[in-house]
């Protein structure tokens, strides 16, 4: 076994260093390693069966969906209309933009689950009101980058639906009421760190709104936070399964927008080739990740890492902070949804034997692996953040560090502290 | 005849993701509404799914969308560069060949010979799995396209 795990490990790191993209080097590495134990056609055969079957799941469709009904929010000037609502509330603090960006970060998440598109949409609206009060460019654009990854963990979130999958079913519903508190505890801890910094920069204060302008803009938010109340009420009520939350949640956009006049149908064909593209390269990394994970449970690699694990130790703390150590690591280099295909069938069944809760585990992971979105070479939120605030990855760098910092010390803290993940579905059982 | 392609492929693609939002909610309609709940339209969205999925990654293959780490293409020389990326499509169309195409296929035959149909629908499996070497074969002919043109696409 020992050599397949070299073929597997040594593969896969050249072809990601030379450049191949990482959904293929994932499937390349997988045959080189199934060659090594079955016959030709049969491995080829099976790795590509283990790539259709791999996207044979109910649950797995609401991906493409809340995609979807992403893309049509933010053709719908959705987010404008939250940044107005979190302006109206934060914007007369000093350095207010600031903390707006990571409440609309947080909202946006909460309605669309993409990091990447929150990072687009609220970059691209508050980078030149940011630039113009004289605010740093680059610590406008850390902020903007590590705040957008709250949405990932505040439900609805695509990649929780991921791990419900790689963990073989964990409930979604709590899975989704386990992010809320992790999530908003993210937010707060990014808004402490701008908080010293805008201390430090003393840079001005907005203009107060009067309560009757906080009201309207509340208004004007309201259809969009009702979207919440439907999707995510529906689905931990038990009423609607994920997936079709996510179709409740492609009509009651599409809707919407018709309503507000802001999408027309001729420029729906775009929106869903949009999602297409978006979708595809999720699912490409999803069937190819299947196939590596089967490999790697074909060759007892789970079992393998398990019993060198708890050969360490069975401390259930010293356990979670060398998985936290390893998946921080492996987030750098790799995307976070093959990330969870991958390890998720390696780890869980280490925790779960210390009596860690699986639900627990899946918030863990996500956070932890949210690090690697906002970290150089691959990371894509760090990507689209610096290329919206037309800056460089050099330059955002330093005033990434304390934000990371802070990303850190939440991660600890729900590593540590079941109760901030587990109590809130421990309401509905 | 890559535009057209494109443009073919994006279309039927896009006509897939509106059928399987139809499925999704059409499946919601007939559970809460009308109180029949049916067993085909999860299946038919299933397959759809898989359909998208594996149709969509030669899409995104044409597009050059799929996400790589490219620290070592900023080092090298134009020259040098465009032969690594010759290589890496290379690779990709060998993947492709072996895995989709032949693997596929063989998944294809399998399914045909042993004369599997879907539970619901009593659609052949066959017909489901035959995405994969269609996909293996468009995924072939983007990448061979852009070694053809490699000034064009690979730089």
């Amino acid at each position: 076994m020992m050599s397949e795990v070299l073929i597997l490990v040594l593969s896969f790191v050249i072809l990601l260093a030379i450049g191949v993209p990482v959904a293929w080097s994932i499937g390349i590495s997988s045959v080189l390693t199934i060659l090594a134990s079955i016959d030709s056609l049969a491995a080829f055969t099976t790795i590509a069966q283990r790539m259709a079957t791999g996207l044979d799941s109910f649950s797995l469709l609401a991906i493409p969906l809340f995609i979807l009904a992403g893309q049509i929010m933010n053709q719908g000037g959705i987010a404008k209309r939250l940044i107005d609502f979190a302006k109206a509330l934060m914007g007369a603090l000093p350095g207010g933009l600031i903390y707006v960006n990571v409440l609309a970060a947080m909202l946006f998440g909460a309605i669309s689950g993409s990091a990447v598109a929150a990072t687009s949409a609220i970059g691209g609206i508050l980078g030149p009101p940011m630039e113009k009060e004289g605010y740093s460019k680059e610590f406008g654009a850390a902020v903007n980058i590590t705040s957008s990854t709250t949405g990932l963990i505040i439900p609805p979130s695509n990649v929780l639906i991921v791990y419900s999958l790689a963990s073989g079913g964990v409930s979604i519903a709590s899975l989704f009421l386990a992010g809320y508190l992790p999530g908003i505890l993210m937010g707060l801890a990014l808004m402490l760190v701008a908080a010293i910094w805008i201390k430090k920069k003393k840079y001005p204060a907005g203009k107060r709104s009067s309560l009757r302008h906080i009201f309207v803009t509340f208004l004007d938010a309201l259809p969009s936070l009702l979207l919440l109340v439907v999707v995510i009420g529906g689905i931990v009520s038990g009423i609607f399964t994920a997936t079709e939350a996510s179709g409740i949640a492609v009509l009651y956009t599409l809707v919407l927008s018709f309503i507000n006049k802001e999408l027309k149908i001729s420029s729906l064909h775009r929106v869903f080739l949009g999602s297409v593209g978006t979708t595809a390269i999720v699912m490409l990394l999803i069937a190819t990740s299947m196939s590596m994970s089967w490999v790697m449970s074909y060759e007892n690699i789970p079992q393998a890492v398990s019993t060198a694990l708890l050969g360490l130790s069975d401390n259930v703390f010293v356990i979670l902070l060398i998985i936290n150590l390893l998946l921080l690591f492996v987030g750098i280099f790799m995307d976070m949804t093959p990330a969870v295909l991958i390890f998720t069938p390696i780890f869980l069944p280490v925790v779960v034997a210390l009596g860690v809760d699986p639900v627990h585990f899946g918030i863990i992971m996500i956070m932890n692996l949210c690090v690697g979105l906002c970290t150089p070479p691959v990371g894509s939120v760090l990507f689209i953040g610096v290329s919206v605030a037309k800056t460089s990855i050099q330059k955002v760098i330093k005033p990434l560090l304390p934000l990371y910092l802070a990303m850190a010390i939440v991660l600890l803290l729900v590593t540590f502290v079941p109760q901030i993940s587990l109590w809130l579905p421990g309401l509905f059982e | 005849m890559k535009q057209k392609l494109d443009k073919l492929l994006g279309g039927f693609l896009v006509i897939l993701l509106a059928s399987m939002v139809l499925a999704v909610l059409w499946q919601i309609f007939s559970r809460y509404i009308l109180n029949s709940p049916n067993s085909y339209t999860e299946e038919v969205s299933r397959f759809l799914f898989i359909w998208i999925g594996i149709l969509g990654a030669a899409y995104a293959s044409g597009q050059q969308d799929h996400l790589a780490i490219d620290i070592l293409h900023h080092k090298l020389d134009e020259l040098k560069r465009r032969r690594l990326k010759i290589g890496i499509n290379v690779l990709i169309i060998s993947f492709s060949l072996v895995v989709l195409v032949i693997g596929g296929g063989n998944l294809v035959y399998v399914n045909y010979e042993l004369g599997q149909f879907s539970a619901a629908l009593n659609l052949p499996l066959s017909f489901v799995y035959l995405v994969v070497p269609l996909s293996g074969i468009l995924v072939i002919g983007y990448k061979v396209n852009e070694i053809i043109n490699s000034k064009k696409y690979l730089v």
